[in-house]
């Protein structure tokens, strides 16, 4: 049993990054190229942190704040967003996350600064994160298996096609912006809760890579995959000790070659698979035509 | 002191328009949002900065070396990457993945190259002459920079708009299907673009790192978000904004940073990126209809 526990703290690594990743394929999956997952995280990590620190309140109540900031924002940031689609969105959501960096670095009174935040009680640790990983997992895929889910299936397919079959679609994106807000609002607070102490570098360039990257190396049209990326690019650099100096080089080429030869990401791709070998024993003429990826 | 300051700002400005121009000019032609940009800039001080030290060459020589080894190293990246993207009909979001990939890959070898260290041009690699103009003080380099920003965009328009491969460059900005029915091979016009677009990244590159006289593996980052916000400030897609923007964008970080604080330029430039989208998402020079850039609703 002990050896398990020195694991602990790679197994919380996984679920945090499963945490972000999570929120990052919410938008993803209703076609939305946000990525204000890591601006979220910020808000939420400071504002938990801030609360619980300075004012004294007690960390279970900060979090639920922290959930709350997290939607509150990415309902604010949604309505502007809404006017925009694929590169501008993502170049919109990119320099929202900039501006919440600078503003940390900056209000360094309250913040830290560059100094850090430090002197979080740590309360939160594997059972917690478990749990709250466990709990999106499922709402995301009760969702997936809803109306809903075939709603954002058609959305990010063809916005025009899924319009003319009635769907709101303004609404639907407006609703997981906020959805995936929170979810990363409150991963935010349980890093901050886990870690003792923030630091506005974290929130930056490079997570707001890795996270869009564990979505498309596990891929973005069921909730697998953004659990599974997550867990092979933050378990890869650790069990290949000697590629962990050049894991930019592991984490470029998981990029390209994943974007050239399997554009469903790992986890979707082999789900796929298995499904047309599934159906191939049926006959054919008894299946009716549908799309791969539904 | 304002003067001084907006001086700074127009020599900081030229090297951000430099340096967008080349990133523009594959968006607007081929509809790829090169994220590797900044390492393709980074690794032009590095060709500079080897060919100086290394082979020992002149300036003007390492300024041809850092052009040239960049633009070689676009025209790869193209092969490479984009080109396997185009015969499958990817869409937007794959060539922005497999380009910040590519970016990834290149500093990583720039890392291990430079052992993490940062690199120095040696002293004396510009001569250190500083001249009064007007009770501004105005070095040697700066003015370099501003006049070889000046020639370099000459040639690029002259290029562009003058010779036959502009002329086919532009035909396949406007449409690449039509461009192939004229006769036009869109394998070179690509190879063009994204060797014209690597050469000024590099001699950009070059006179940044000249500037600061820093080198390292990590400076073409803050570079392609600079771009970011200078191509959506002018209009993506369009070469007079570029320029405009980029030495617009160039004053406003200068002075943010002498008279507000430099930790708030990023928020500055960034909000004002997030202003532009939203009131004018074409930008202060792009086209309405050259984009579908605004969503339905």
């Amino acid at each position: 049993m002990d050896f398990l526990f020195g694991y602990a703290t790679l197994f919380d690594a996984v679920l945090i990054s499963c945490g972000l990743a999570l929120s990052q394929y919410c938008v993803l999956r209703a076609g939305v190229f946000s990525l204000a997952t890591t601006g979220f995280a910020a808000i939420g990590a400071y504002g938990a942190a801030l609360l619980c620190v300075k004012q004294g309140l007690p960390p279970a109540f900060a979090i639920a704040v922290a959930l709350a900031l997290g939607a509150t924002s990415a309902f604010v940031l949604s309505l502007p967003l809404a006017r925009l689609r694929g590169v501008f969105q993502a170049i919109a959501s990119f320099s929202f996350v900039q501006i919440v960096q600078s503003i940390l670095f900056y209000s360094e009174s309250i913040t830290g600064g560059s100094n850090g935040l430090n002197g979080i009680p740590k309360v939160i640790g594997t059972g917690w994160l478990f749990l709250w990983i466990a709990a999106v997992t499922t709402l995301l895929w009760a969702i997936g298996r809803s109306d809903i889910g075939r709603a954002l299936g058609a959305a990010r397919q063809d916005e025009t096609v899924a319009v003319s079959l009635g769907i709101d679609v303004a609404n639907l994106h407006r609703w997981t912006f906020v959805l995936s807000g929170a979810i990363a609002g409150t991963t935010g607070a349980l890093i901050a809760f886990h870690d003792y102490s923030l630091m506005p570098e974290t929130f930056g360039f490079v997570l707001l890579t890795d996270v869009l990257a564990y979505v498309i190396m596990g891929g973005s049209l069921s909730v697998l995959g953004p659990l599974v990326g997550a867990a092979i690019l933050t378990l890869l650099p650790e069990i290949a000790r000697p590629l962990a100096d050049n894991r930019m080089i592991l984490m470029g080429m998981i990029l390209v070659f994943v974007m050239l030869y399997l554009p469903h990401g790992v986890a979707d791709s082999l789900r796929l698979i298995w499904r047309q070998r599934r159906r191939a024993r049926v006959p054919q003429a008894l299946v009716p035509e549908v799309q791969a990826h539904g | 002191m304002l003067g001084q300051q907006i001086l700074n700002g127009l020599t900081i400005g030229s090297v951000y328009a430099l340096f967008s121009l080349g990133f523009t000019l594959v968006f607007s032609v081929h509809r790829i949002l090169n994220l590797a940009h900044g390492a393709v800039f980074m690794w032009g001080a590095f060709f500079g900065l080897y060919a100086i030290t290394k082979l020992g060459a002149p300036l003007p020589v390492a300024v041809l070396f850092a052009g040239l080894g960049s633009a070689i190293l676009n025209v790869i990246l193209d092969l490479a990457t984009f080109r396997l993207l185009r015969r499958r009909n990817s869409p937007e979001f794959a060539t922005m993945v497999i380009s910040l990939g590519s970016g990834l890959i290149l500093m990583n070898l720039a890392q291990r190259l430079s052992e993490t260290r940062v690199l120095r041009y040696p002293f004396g690699t510009f001569p250190l002459t500083i001249y009064e103009v007007m009770g501004l003080r105005i070095s040697f380099l700066q003015m370099v920079i501003m006049g070889s920003v000046v020639v370099v965009l000459g040639f690029f328009l002259l290029y562009l708009y003058a010779t036959s491969f502009g002329r086919q460059i532009r035909a396949v900005a406007a449409s690449e299907s039509t461009a192939q029915l004229l006769g036009v091979n869109p394998t070179l016009v690509f190879m063009q673009t994204f060797a014209i677009s690597g050469a000024l990244a590099g001699v950009a590159g070059l006179l940044i790192g000249n500037a600061y006289n820093s080198v390292s593996y990590l400076m073409g980052q803050p570079y392609l978000l600079t771009a970011f916000v200078v191509v959506v400030i002018g209009g993506l897609g369009s070469i007079i904004g570029a320029v405009v923007a980029g030495l617009l964008v160039g004053i406003v970080h200068s002075l943010s940073i002498a008279y507000i604080a430099s930790d708030l330029r990023d928020a500055i430039v960034f909000g004002a990126t997030f202003l532009v989208l939203l009131v004018r998402p074409t930008g202060l020079f792009g086209q309405i209809t050259s984009e579908k850039r605004v969503g339905h609703a």
